[in-house]
């Protein structure tokens, strides 16, 4: 990390402590010092005072890993909820209560690894939830083992070897999953990140943003440094309408591209449901119900 | 020959028609004002030939189980049904399939194995469908005319009840059966005569049917159900089935999940949101789920789990019963962790239970296993549900104005009940996890706070303890021998009982669909009444008999059925019969001494 990047993430950290945490948590992060993740929670405090959601109607729901501490953070109603489960949990609070604002952290391990067979569904039916997977390419947590989606030859406790999987990339994940929303962040990139985790949250539907947040304490190899050389913003004239163009830029490896990807209007799995609900409005007899 | 009840099982393989013929001999005799029960018993496979039967025991006083034995077979096809033809009491009768006339009949393979002392009625099934209905797809309900005939039972309910059932195929389809029905009759009419003659109930006053899973159902919605998420699975899919169609007309919705940890998860995630939610599975999805009952319990999220239990371990046997689930209902998670058990006996149980056990999820922010079973789940009973509908129910503790100013999610009180505000109400904000936490919810590993807060979450089941209904004593209060049981045997144990009675030998039962936890004092009462004490199920560990061994001290005689197929009232009866003779000579050695 260079002399200004190390400035730059103290200087969130610090932001992230003196001002927004103290207002929006009593709790303060306990995360590292630099860690990427708190661009994110400074980008939340951002959206939840822009779009003037009230703590009273905003659920967190988190997995586990570093990131699943989030809802400790923040002032609002959150779930610590279990490793890779937290997206249908949230499916379940948003299903239950629409007024809520809700939205889900979770981390690489968790999204792609032991919860990866719970994305996908969530994508495709259009449940208005946004997702932020902040992704460093290794359990944190555990202190540094491979995950899903660390890169190929990364040597680890568990791969002393060298890592022979290749990495799984969560933005094309959510693409081909058929998510109305999905964005890639580097977390380095503080009013890119505020701003994009914004817009997911005002989007209606499954958004996806995907955070690039190195890991300062356990990656040797995916660093601020490294992303910061790997990144590139998408070009101006790019129009977030086109899956398949979409997945062409996503799967870009040079550069890594960051922005808005793909952004689709039309009804949520909750404007579905309530176009069935409707024809039932008629008030129903009691007795009407017999199985 | 007169009967007072009857068992008839109708057996084929899959496209014979058996499950339709159940059901249109289940309403027939319950239109008569008959009581009824009805088991299906089929093969996992949809196709491919797998062996059907379905048992229905007839009565005009109260059926409680399959009994012993059938009193008349349906032989719909001949490898499956010789051998069942050893399950027929020796006043009993076969109906088979011939080609043609009575004389043709030794060309079939399967009288030679009806012995002489059983009725045998071979009537062309085939032909008289094809003749009467143009095709062989009626041979079910030719049967079924001759079945009605030799069981001296009035022909009208059954054709009327034919009209109904296919008024919507049009008046040909109608008229088709009902002449394939008559043709039965007439044909036996004219080469056989009337075999038994079934008592009829005066009172014959028509019953309506249904069936544990349909009971389960019809319960939660009509307590205030409003989300459920499930993941098919046999035999507890139909919970799910008429959930889907019958919860968005209350504006509530159910969520097919992609498995059933979501399902679970999505539960959770509604209860946490203050809504009444729940989710139905059966082993394989409850081994599943374990890891979010855990997570229930520790972050005191509401959960309820309708379990209808099937063969087991593993994928076990999807269409067979089995009662193995107790277990890991009891134990199945990390840690200490307590939670709700509850086992409905019947219909009725399936249905006011399924509601107190949204009150206690709600008001003790618990997870409730709900333990149901296949045969349960599945049979069809006559409807004696008192239909409780209370679409905004609500047991949820909510915190005083006071409490309110200075709230804790997790506030330790006397009951272990802390109140409780929901996302969306304003007041308070808090975030539950599933790591230890103090009162305010937040992490803390302090072992003081875990002490704390683990008394807390187990004082919550001393309180429930204390508003539980009592266990329900059923027998003769001064019998020496008591049995205790569980779900679905419950049936089975009365029965046997009044057999053992009626024999000369006297006993007692205490059973109640609360598991755990349990009224204790009236348990140990009722046990130290008691000399000896059998505990029948249906399972080959006696999982219920290890949990009322350890609770209790108690040293009961055990009784393992395998599962698979109901339990034998006779056999318990034997068993009683056999505890008081072992027991009376146990006393006059004494005397000789």
């Amino acid at each position: 990390m260079n002399l200004l990047q190390k400035r730059h993430v103290l200087q969130s950290f610090e932001r992230a402590k003196a001002t927004k945490a103290r207002k929006h948590r009593d709790t303060l992060p306990t995360w590292c010092p630099g860690c990427g993740h708190f661009t994110p929670l400074q980008a939340l405090y951002e959206a939840m005072e822009q779009q003037h959601i009230d703590s009273k109607d905003f659920v967190l729901v988190s997995g586990i890993g570093c990131s699943g501490r989030f809802p400790f953070f923040i002032k609002g109603f959150g779930l610590h909820a279990l490793h890779g489960r937290a997206v249908p949990i949230a499916t379940g609070v948003k299903l239950a209560n629409p007024e809520l604002e809700v939205v889900i952290v979770g981390g690489d391990g968790d999204g792609v690894g032991i919860g990866g067979g719970h994305f996908p569904h969530a994508a495709r039916s259009n449940f208005d939830l946004t997702y932020l997977l902040l992704d460093n390419a290794i359990y944190g947590l555990t202190k540094g083992q491979t995950s899903p989606t660390s890169p190929m030859g990364m040597v680890s406790a568990t791969s002393p070897y060298g890592n022979i999987s290749k990495p799984l990339n969560a933005s094309t994940m959510a693409l081909t999953y058929g998510a109305t929303f999905v964005a890639r962040v580097f977390s380095q990139d503080r009013d890119e990140c505020t701003r994009l985790i914004g817009e997911a949250m005002k989007h209606k539907g499954f958004s996806l943003v995907h955070v690039l947040s190195p890991c300062i304490e356990f990656h040797k190899t995916v660093t601020y440094e490294s992303v910061q050389s790997e990144v590139a913003k998408l070009p101006s004239d790019y129009e977030p309408t086109d899956r398949v163009q979409a997945l062409v830029l996503s799967e870009s490896q040079d550069p890594i591209y960051t922005g808005l990807f793909l952004k689709e209007e039309g009804p949520t799995y909750h404007d579905r449901v309530n176009e069935i609900v409707k024809k039932f409005e008629e008030p129903v007899r009691e007795e009407a119900i017999v199985v | 020959m007169r009967k007072q009840h009857a068992t008839v099982r109708f057996c084929g393989i899959a496209g014979d028609g058996i499950v339709t013929s159940g059901k249109v001999f289940s309403g027939a005799a319950a239109d008569m004002g008959l009581d009824v029960l009805v088991n299906d018993n089929f093969s996992a496979e949809i196709r491919g030939l797998g062996k059907s039967t379905t048992d229905i025991r007839v009565s005009p006083t109260r059926v409680r189980s399959m009994g012993d034995g059938i009193d008349a077979l349906v032989a719909m096809s001949v490898g499956e049904s010789i051998p069942e033809i050893k399950d027929i009491k020796s006043d009993g009768f076969v109906i088979f399939d011939c080609e043609n006339t009575p004389e043709a009949r030794e060309e079939h393979g399967l009288p030679e194995h009806i012995p002489d002392n059983l009725g045998s009625f071979a009537v062309p099934l085939k032909r008289l469908s094809n003749e009467n209905a143009r095709s062989t797809i009626a041979r079910n309900i030719v049967s079924m005319g001759a079945l009605s005939y030799l069981l001296g039972l009035p022909p009208d309910i059954f054709t009327e009840l034919i009209e109904r059932k296919l008024s919507k195929k049009g008046d040909k389809v109608v008229q088709r059966n009902i002449d394939a029905f008559l043709a039965g009759r007439s044909y036996c009419d004219e080469h056989y005569g009337p075999h038994t003659t079934l008592d009829t109930p005066e009172d014959s006053e028509a019953k309506k049917l249904i069936t544990g899973n349909q009971a389960v159902a019809q319960g939660a919605l009509d307590c205030g159900l409003k989300f459920f998420a499930g993941y098919p699975i046999t035999p507890a899919t139909t919970i799910m089935e008429i959930v889907a169609r019958e919860l968005p007309k209350l504006g509530g919705w159910m969520l097919q999940a992609e498995d059933e940890i979501a399902a679970l998860g999505a539960v959770v995630g509604a209860s946490f949101a203050g809504k009444r939610a729940m989710t139905s599975t059966a082993g394989p999805g409850l081994a599943l789920m374990s890891e979010m009952i855990n997570m229930a319990v520790m972050s005191e999220i509401p959960i309820v789990i309708a379990n209808v239990q099937r063969g087991g371990p593993s994928t076990g046997l999807p269409t067979k019963v089995e009662q193995g689930d107790l277990n890991i209902a009891m134990y199945g998670g990390s840690g200490d962790s307590p939670r709700v058990v509850m086992a409905p006996t019947n219909a009725e149980e399936c249905y006011s239970g399924i509601q107190f056990a949204f009150d206690i999820a709600e008001r003790f922010q618990t997870p409730v296993i709900f333990l149901s079973d296949l045969f349960l789940g599945q049979r069809t009973e006559v409807d004696r549900i008192e239909r409780k509908i209370e679409r905004d129910r609500s047991t949820r503790v909510s915190p005083s104005e006071e409490e309110l100013g200075n709230y804790n999610r997790f506030t330790d009180t006397d009951t272990g009940i802390s109140p409780w505000v929901i996302p969306g109400e304003p007041g308070a904000l808090y975030s539950v996890t599933g790591l230890e936490h103090s009162e305010t919810g937040n992490p803390n590993f302090d072992a003081q706070v875990h002490l704390r807060m683990q008394e807390k979450r187990y004082r919550k089941f001393e309180t429930l303890q204390k508003e539980l209904p009592k266990p329900q004593i059923i027998g003769d209060e001064d019998a020496e021998i008591g049995l205790s049981c569980w779900g679905s045997v419950r049936g089975a144990v009365i029965e046997a009982m009044e057999i053992a009675r009626e024999e000369g030998v006297k006993s007692k039962l205490i059973v109640s669909m609360m598991i755990n936890p349990q009224r204790e004092e009236d348990f140990r009462a009722f046990f130290d009444s008691c000399s000896e004490v059998i505990i029948p199920e249906m399972n080959h560990s006696g999982q219920y008999a290890a949990l009322m061994k350890s609770r209790y001290g108690i040293r009961p005689h055990e009784m393992h059925f395998p599962g698979v197929t109901p339990v034998s009232p006779r056999k318990i009866a034997d068993k009683i019969k056999e505890v008081q003779n072992e027991l009376a000579t146990e006393t006059s050695r004494l005397a000789i001494v």
